[in-house]
């Protein structure tokens, strides 16, 4: 554990739960400008978190406490994975947390908690936003282990601070099959987690095309808050860890003000960017048929999958 | 850099022959298989751009104007007359279970391979698996479809994939001259494969091959 | 020069018929290449047998004593296929079912087809034997759909598209074995002569990779076990003249092809490879023959079912590899050659007269088209090994020298196989020729036609081989003998 890693362990998830409502918002403006909307402002976020902050918390009738603890492990594992993976600082607080299964197996945890949470609730919607989270989840998982993985044979560990580490040092790296498949491969793999087109509409009302939202229905009040603003939280992580794999210039090297200060400013702008893009592209694709989207998953899976193979022949 | 250039257009070669195997529609296939030609065209020019032969630097040309024009242009037309029916319908294999079909036949073909990469381990014979790989995808596509372009898709990438096998292991002077007969034999079977596609037409009304079922024990 | 009329004089054929459509002059022009063809084989068989091999001044033709007998082969088969054409085309046009401009199509094929399948046998550089067998694939496509009912149609898409497969992976095998003599010292490019003396220094590895794709893309066009699936159909939807020459000679120089890589196999992976590759590929073939010929309701079908079975028995003579068990295979590729060619210009005729090829729908052929119905039932006795005829010397020959190698599983399973087919093709023969007459004849004309004469004379070469072979032990043994490999 150096200084930097120090330095960004606090900074990190400070920056990652302060921005990622904003990230959201900022998704959700480029959307309704190119909607032809005026939409609801950057910060419309975090307004509605304080709102939902002074509302009552209702717990359902027949709910254990799986319903109770479950927006608490999804936000606490969502922490842990921002304090951990490299970010802003090149070097992580906890370095063998920093390792690819670690993270994932992290990751996964919160959304199996959700799914649980889903679950409990007892009604025919929750079942069925959980049921439906479990079969993307069970084809997603492994595309997301062997992209990364892919991309770590090459530099002999799964540490994902090497591996960011590495790429600072061989930036051709990037533009070879192996990264480019598996850059294609976790594309596929983020929208499908974070629920976004076209696996999942976010901003849908029909509960029947709802499968992240299904899960949630429901929460109210401070534990909605928390649900919303993990969910916010892991957006920002995947697309932060995007970025960071494939274009980690700009992150901090050393531990100085200065250092952090750009490390702050690259990710905010790469996040930034790759969110808008995310939100320009959710404006032209329609979302596909639950049935469509295991051809979608399966097909991410082989490009990964050539991504490893790749990385094994093709020097 | 050269390697980087070479492993960029094996890789593309990799991530077309899947997007064959992936989508449904014939147009898009079509444009899919296009874009391949035009990859292993940049595979032959980067092999010519190392040896600095002129003559690869014709064939690679040649490569470019066959498989990403003249072909496709072909398929497109035995398209045209298709109508309403575009899209595959109902592959024998639906399309998850190919993709992870094809993740294997990825495996099997580097199992194979390897005695290929250990006779002459250097940077473009350790890309052979990838042109073997392109040869199972497409004996696979060929196997599975129903659609009778789709089959003459299929055989077309297994052609690409030989192509590629054979450039890349080819030491100099080879070249123009399997080019060239490969070149025709794809161009006469796929002139040959056009004329039957019509007739099939003319005849059962459809390209299904599912129609296909007068002749059997 | 002599390497060049085999292929040069059905070339000039196929321009005559181009140029002048069919006429009365041109009637007999492909006759006349095949006979001319013939004639250069018998001569190249002559010279090769007292002087050694003959190379043509670019290198690029070679015949040998195998080259020449397979010549031999094609020229037999081709003078009674193209000399049973024009009575068949003359009945189909009467009947309204081709035109002369067909016949004439018809005749162009057919010549280029004779054309590259001696440049096959002839050529001296792996690469082109392949060149010359994709030929024979793309020449042979349109005349198999050349009827244009949905059958011919499906029949021909299916060929087209199973034989290029095949010969596509035939394709990545002569790049992998070019390969791999690219990187031994001593060899350079793909002439066979050359390959066969320096594949003991051939990577093993990347030459059983090449072996196993050459032997399964020539075995597609030849009509083995598993890419088979196409010959029931086209042998079956094609013309008769066509079928003839297909099942003929065609399966013959692929598996000829098949020979020419054994040799390298043998003599960089020992003899154990190629053998257990080839005989559980005959095998193969022979259990999937008998198994589909036992309840076969069309007699053409029947005759192509019979086809994989012989060239599976041809194919097992080739894994034995014994000089025996090899010059039976030759034998039995002739004899075969010529029955089959017998049999299917008959099944024309048949199904010219009674407008059906369902076994069922034939009934009482002896007592209603005598010369037909007894050339046609003396085919399907040679056909099942019985004496007179060669293919009674060639079974027993293959079988003699299973034996001996050592083989004594497979070849009683083979044998039992044979049997099988043998009684269901009699069976099925007889259901056709014997019994009262069936009530309808499609086609009135019981006329006296030139085809039985052309099948009488292949009958009676078939006959005239079982019993004495002439100047062919000679041939045979010395075609037989770069094939064996002694290691």
């Amino acid at each position: 554990m150096s200084a930097l890693g120090l330095v960004g362990g606090v900074v990190q998830p400070v920056l990652i739960v302060t921005g990622s409502p904003l990230l959201v918002g900022l998704m959700r403006q480029v959307r309704a400008r190119l909607e032809g909307r005026a939409g609801a402002g950057v910060g419309q976020p975090w307004r509605d978190l304080r709102k939902l902050m002074r509302k009552e918390r209702i717990t359902p009738r027949g709910t254990s406490e799986v319903f109770r603890f479950a927006p608490l492990v999804l936000v606490a594992t969502t922490l842990v994975v921002a304090v951990v993976v490299p970010f802003v600082a090149a070097e992580s607080a906890v370095d063998p947390a920093a390792d690819l299964f670690a993270v994932v197996a992290l990751l996964a945890l919160g959304a199996v908690a959700l799914a649980l949470a889903g679950l409990d609730t007892g009604t025919a919607f929750g079942g069925m936003g959980a049921s439906r989270e479990m079969t993307i989840l069970a084809l997603v998982e492994p595309t997301l282990l062997v992209a990364i993985f892919a991309l770590s044979v090459r530099v002999g560990s799964t540490n994902l601070g090497a591996i960011v580490s590495s790429t600072l040092h061989d930036p051709s790296r990037v533009i070879s099959p192996v990264s480019l498949l598996a850059a294609v491969a976790l594309v596929v793999v983020i929208v499908a987690e974070t629920g976004r087109i076209p696996v999942d509409n976010p901003s849908t009302h029909l509960e029947l095309t709802m499968v992240h939202e299904a899960m949630v229905l429901e929460y109210a009040g401070p534990d909605l808050a928390l649900v919303e603003l993990a969910s916010a939280m892991r957006l920002s992580v995947f697309l932060g860890l995007l970025a960071n794999l494939f274009a980690p210039w700009g992150i901090a090297a050393e531990a100085t003000p200065l250092a952090l200060l750009i490390g702050v400013l690259a990710l905010v702008v790469k996040v930034g960017v790759l969110g808008g893009l995310l939100a320009a592209a959710e404006v032209f694709v329609a979302k596909l048929r639950l049935f469509r989207v295991p051809e979608l998953l399966a097909g991410s899976f082989l490009l990964a999958l050539l991504a490893v193979a790749a990385s094994f022949f093709l020097a | 850099m050269h390697v980087q250039l070479l492993d960029l257009a094996c890789g593309a070669l990799l991530l077309t022959a899947v997007l064959v195997l992936w989508r449904r529609e014939l147009a898009v296939i079509i444009r899919v298989f296009a874009l391949q030609g035009a990859a292993l065209a940049v595979l032959v020019g980067v092999l010519a751009a190392h040896e600095g032969s002129a003559e690869l630097w014709a064939v690679a040309a040649g490569v470019l104007v066959l498989r990403a024009g003249v072909l496709p242009h072909l398929l497109r037309r035995a398209l045209a007359g298709a109508g309403e029916s575009r899209r595959e319908t109902r592959p024998l294999v639906n399309v998850s279970a190919s993709l992870l079909a094809a993740a294997a036949l990825t495996l099997l073909a580097y199992a194979v391979s390897r005695p290929l990469v250990e006779l002459a381990p250097s940077a473009a014979t350790q890309a052979v698996p990838v042109g073997v790989t392109v040869v199972l995808i497409g004996f696979f596509v060929l196997v599975t479809r129903r659609r009778a372009l789709s089959q003459l898709v299929g055989f077309l990438l297994m052609d690409n994939g030989i192509t590629a096998v054979g450039f890349l292991t080819t030491t100099t002077g080879a070249g123009l001259v399997v080019e060239l007969g490969v070149s025709l034999d794809v161009l006469l079977a796929v002139l040959v494969m056009q004329v039957l596609t019509t007739r099939m037409r003319e005849t059962f009304g459809d390209t299904d091959l599912d129609e296909l079922r007068e002749l059997r024990d | 020069m002599t390497l060049l009329v085999p292929v040069g004089v059905p070339v000039l054929g196929a321009l005559v018929h181009l140029l002048f459509g069919r006429r009365r002059a041109t009637t007999w022009a492909g006759a006349a290449s095949a006979g001319a063809v013939l004639a250069t084989a018998i001569a190249l068989a002559v010279r090769v047998s007292r002087s050694g091999p003959v190379t043509a001044p670019a290198g690029l033709l070679r015949a040998d004593a195998l080259s020449a007998f397979m010549l031999l082969v094609i020229g037999a088969v081709g003078l009674i296929a193209t000399a049973a054409t024009p009575a068949y085309f003359r009945a189909e046009i009467a009947a309204g079912r081709a035109t002369t401009r067909t016949a004439a199509r018809h005749g162009v094929l057919v010549q280029l087809f004779l054309a590259t399948m001696a440049l096959a046998v002839l050529a001296a550089n792996l690469g082109v034997v392949w060149v010359a067998v994709e030929a024979t694939t793309i020449v042979t496509a349109f005349l198999v759909g050349q009827r244009r009912t949905r059958a011919s149609v499906e029949a021909a898409w299916k060929y087209v598209v199973i034989c290029s497969a095949g010969i596509a992976l035939a394709l990545l095998g002569t790049i992998v074995l070019n390969f791999a003599a690219a990187h031994t010292p001593g060899t350079a490019g793909l002439d066979l002569v050359t390959l066969s003396a320096q594949a003991h220094g051939l990577d093993p590895g990347v030459t059983r990779i090449a072996i196993v794709l050459l032997v399964l893309g020539f075995g597609t066009k030849a009509g083995l076990a598993p890419l088979h699936a196409w010959l029931p159909d086209a042998h079956s939807q094609a013309p008769a003249p066509v079928s003839a020459l297909m099942s003929g000679v065609l399966l013959s120089v692929a598996l000829y092809a098949v020979l020419r890589v054994k040799v390298i196999s043998d003599a960089a992976l020992g003899t154990g490879f190629a053998r257990t590759l080839l005989t559980v590929m005959a095998l193969a073939s022979l259990a999937l023959a008998a198994s589909l010929l036992i309840g076969q309701r069309d007699y053409k079908r029947m005759l192509a079912y019979s086809s994989i079975e012989h060239l599976g028995l041809v194919a097992f003579g080739a894994a034995i590899g014994s000089p025996l068990a090899l010059t039976a295979a030759l034998l039995h590729v002739l004899g075969h050659g010529l029955a089959k060619a017998v049999l299917f210009l008959g099944a024309g005729r048949v199904l010219q007269l009674t407008g059906t090829s369902r076994i069922d729908g034939v009934r009482g052929l002896l007592s209603r088209h005598p010369a037909l119905a007894t050339t046609f039932g003396a085919g399907v006795l040679a056909l099942a090994g019985l004496p007179p005829f060669s293919l009674f010397a060639s079974e027993l020959g293959l079988v003699r020298a299973g034996f001996g190698a050592g083989l004594g599983l497979a070849t009683s399973a083979a044998l039992l196989l044979v049997l099988v087919i043998a009684a269901a093709l009699i069976n099925g023969t007889s259901r056709m020729l014997l019994g009262p007459p069936s009530t309808e004849d499609v086609s009135g004309t019981a006329a006296a036609s030139p085809v039985p004469i052309a099948l009488a004379c292949g009958l009676l070469a078939c006959a005239v081989l079982g019993v004495a072979a002439g100047g062919l032990p000679a041939l045979l043994d010395l075609a037989a003998q770069p094939l064996v490999v002694t290691r």
